[in-house]
């Protein structure tokens, strides 16, 4: 069955279930492709300047608006606010379909998202969400070769339950690098599965444990990516041997924007080069290079960034 | 599980051993820029704590410092004060020589303040100020002093600038909370000690690439977490990022934290001088003012080098205080004592504080803490 209609999404789209009434709206916002449902598609194929796939939100999986929630109030082990991340689903399910329904600011988000784990998405909207989410596409096409892999050092073996499915969220959230595998990997770093006498599924009900023995056992000087500064920014670091790319999203939005964010990431790169969709800033601060090893500061994270790496 | 062990550099004196049991504490890494690591082990012009002199302290009393029913503070006499003071410490008998000792005229100097109990509890403008006119008639361009903080927001309320000369500057690590960018990538102290995520503390970046002296200028007051915030606490939790992370239920990791952080050569080998502002203090509820009934008037200031000593003090004056109102000790560490929420009630506190950083930072070398080892010397004006 197909869920978008047409070719391949190369990149998140918006669904935009307003009929052709509506495309002033669109084009004010720098939108320019758009997926509908199947009973406005041909009324908006007549519409010039669009280009059109038909989507069906009922066949594709639902994913919640990315961010955060602040719970001071909540008895807690930390006053780190809650992120709500979707990266553990789209990981789990590399060929799937999403649809995200993200309101406002978070539609911005919800693409970096989607774009940030090559995920087949589309993204429903409200007009305050237009904008962002048109400025964001705009940035997003900029960004490229997108097709690079994902460098990880840790294999997940997923047995598809709503536990390992817990337990990786919380591997995403602490930029824990990994990839979903039906059996161990061999090349892996480390090899990581809820069952094992490491990660016992009587300690499934806190995946945040679990999470941190992950880390232990892998060890911090071996992780291949640190982040300091923040705890709402998700990182995903992508390369071949010539070059590599760091993703950064805060998911607290550009409505809270992050003063510093400190990378550190393993491997002989160079010449870091900072990208990001309101080319407010791009310049990279104190930039050190030891132990095989690269650092540097992004000023501001405002929602979204792309560091290019050569080697 | 073992957590992440780093390799422990430069807490590891040879100090440390006897009496601590290392293997407890947390494992800390010090990284700082190389050309202060090449300071730091040349051995070389690096003055810096205990400084010019260890084991001693000034304390100066004056009833007319503060009026504290109206809890306003007396700057002429506060004045007066730091000269008794610095003159009696250095031994000279005037002013001018007796900051010469510690500053010279081409010197940056960063006046650390304490800010965190504002308005009613903090480093005071009129001793900022009183400072401030001694290193300008050493000569020393008000462009060229700094009153420093982490915070902006608190340092706003408490508002220096109508105190001091035009061309003085005031400057926050912390423009906006949870800033990185005014603290230096290349200095820093690793640990892990609550699997947070985060487990860098960086030094504040005007500390490592503009000052070339620190004087530290910390309140006299109780804290829930350290037992007291001194010479010590001001200095290191008040130069360094992320070190709230220190704290997760009653534990708190203050007790080896602060001397760790203190014993960065950057911040160490810089900062030459203590003078603890105790015109205030606070016996219960600290670092923040959360009831005035915690509000009392020593109506003093000390001076000195060693900030282990004069904190071996404040420990003193605390317990005093904390008897007379029939308030648990400082060491107490019963559970039953502990309760999370507001510090409202003296007998409950949301940690088992730990005044033993004290006694650790002597172990590190950054002071003395034997009573029996100090010279007091106490002048009352």
């Amino acid at each position: 069955m197909t869920f978008f209609a047409g070719v391949l999404l190369l990149l998140p789209t918006l669904f935009w279930n307003q009929g052709p009434q509506s495309a002033n709206t669109l084009r004010q916002a720098g939108i320019h492709e758009i997926a509908v449902p199947p009973d406005l598609a041909s009324a908006w194929k007549s519409v010039s300047g669009f280009a059109i796939q038909t989507a069906d939100p009922g066949q594709l999986t639902k994913l919640p608006a990315p961010g955060i929630t602040i719970r001071n109030r909540q008895a807690s082990a930390t006053q780190a606010p809650w992120v709500v991340s979707n990266g553990w689903r789209l990981l789990r399910q590399p060929d799937g379909h999403f649809y995200y329904d993200a309101p406002g600011a978070a539609a911005a988000l919800a693409a970096a998202e989607a774009f940030m784990y090559n995920a087949q998405a589309v993204i429903h909207t409200d007009e305050a969400g237009l904008a962002p989410l048109g400025q964001m596409l705009k940035f997003l096409t900029t960004v490229g070769p997108k097709d690079l892999p994902p460098k990880v050092n840790i294999a997940f073996v997923d047995d598809g339950s709503a536990a390992s499915g817990e337990f990786m969220n919380l591997l995403v959230r602490r930029n824990l690098l990994f990839k979903v595998v039906k059996s161990p990997d061999p090349k892996a770093d480390l090899n990581v599965a809820l069952g094992e006498p490491d990660y016992p599924k009587s300690e499934a009900s806190n995946p945040a444990l679990l999470a941190e023995k992950v880390r232990a056992n892998l060890t911090d000087p071996k992780r291949l990516l640190r982040i300091y500064g923040s705890e709402v920014v998700i990182s995903r670091l992508m390369g071949t041997r010539d070059q590599g790319r760091i993703y950064l999203l805060n998911y607290a939005g550009s409505k809270y924007p992050i003063e510093g964010v400190r990378v550190k990431v393993l491997g002989n790169y160079s010449q870091p080069r900072l990208e990001n969709p309101d080319a407010s800033q791009t310049d990279l601060m104190d930039i050190s290079r030891k132990a095989n090893a690269l650092e540097f500061t992004v000023p501001q994270l405002n929602n979204f960034a792309v560091v290019n790496l050569t080697r | 599980m073992n957590r992440r062990t780093f390799l422990q550099f430069a807490t590891a004196t040879p100090l440390l051993g006897a009496s601590i049991d290392t293997a407890s504490l947390p494992k800390y890494r010090i990284v700082t820029r190389p050309e202060d690591e090449t300071a730091r082990s040349s051995g070389k012009n690096v003055p810096g704590l205990p400084g010019l002199y260890p084991g001693r302290y000034v304390r100066v009393h004056s009833e007319k410092a503060v009026d504290g029913q109206a809890n306003s503070v007396n700057a002429s006499a506060v004045s007066e004060m730091l000269s008794a003071g610095m003159r009696t410490l250095t031994g000279v008998s005037n002013d001018r020589d007796a900051w010469a000792q510690f500053i010279s005229p081409h010197d940056v100097v960063g006046i650390k303040v304490n800010c965190s109990g504002a308005p009613k509890i903090n480093s005071n403008p009129e001793l900022v100020a009183a400072i401030i006119s001694n290193l300008m008639s050493l000569d020393v361009p008000a462009h060229n002093i700094y009153i420093y903080d982490r915070f902006q927001n608190q340092m706003r309320i408490v508002d220096f600038g109508p105190h001091v000369p035009a061309g003085v500057q005031t400057a926050a690590a912390e423009d906006r909370r949870g800033s990185i960018l005014g603290y230096d990538p290349y200095t820093y102290v690793e640990v892990d000690f609550f699997g947070e995520d985060d487990t860098r503390s960086n030094l504040i970046r005007l500390v490592a690439e503009k000052f070339t002296k620190v004087i530290n200028v910390p309140t006299m007051k109780e804290h829930r977490a350290a037992g007291v915030t001194g010479c010590l606490k001001n200095l290191g939790y008040g130069n360094f990022s992320n070190v709230a992370r220190s704290h997760r239920s009653e534990k708190t990791n203050t007790y080896s934290f602060i001397g760790t952080l203190d014993s960065v050569s950057t911040l160490r080998s810089k900062t030459v001088l203590n003078i603890a502002d105790g015109l205030r203090s606070l016996w219960q509820g600290g670092p923040f003012l959360q009831a005035d009934k915690f509000l009392f008037f020593p109506k003093q200031i000390v001076v000195g080098t060693d900030p282990v000593a004069m904190d071996h003090y404040l420990i003193d004056m605390i317990e005093a205080k904390r008897r007379e109102e029939g308030a648990p000790s400082l060491f107490d560490r019963s559970r039953s004592h502990v309760r999370r929420g507001p510090e409202l009630d003296p007998n409950f506190n949301s940690f088992i504080r730990e005044p033993g950083h004290v006694e650790y930072a002597s172990h590190l070398g950054l002071g003395v803490y034997d009573k029996s080892a100090i010279k007091e010397r106490v002048i009352e004006l």
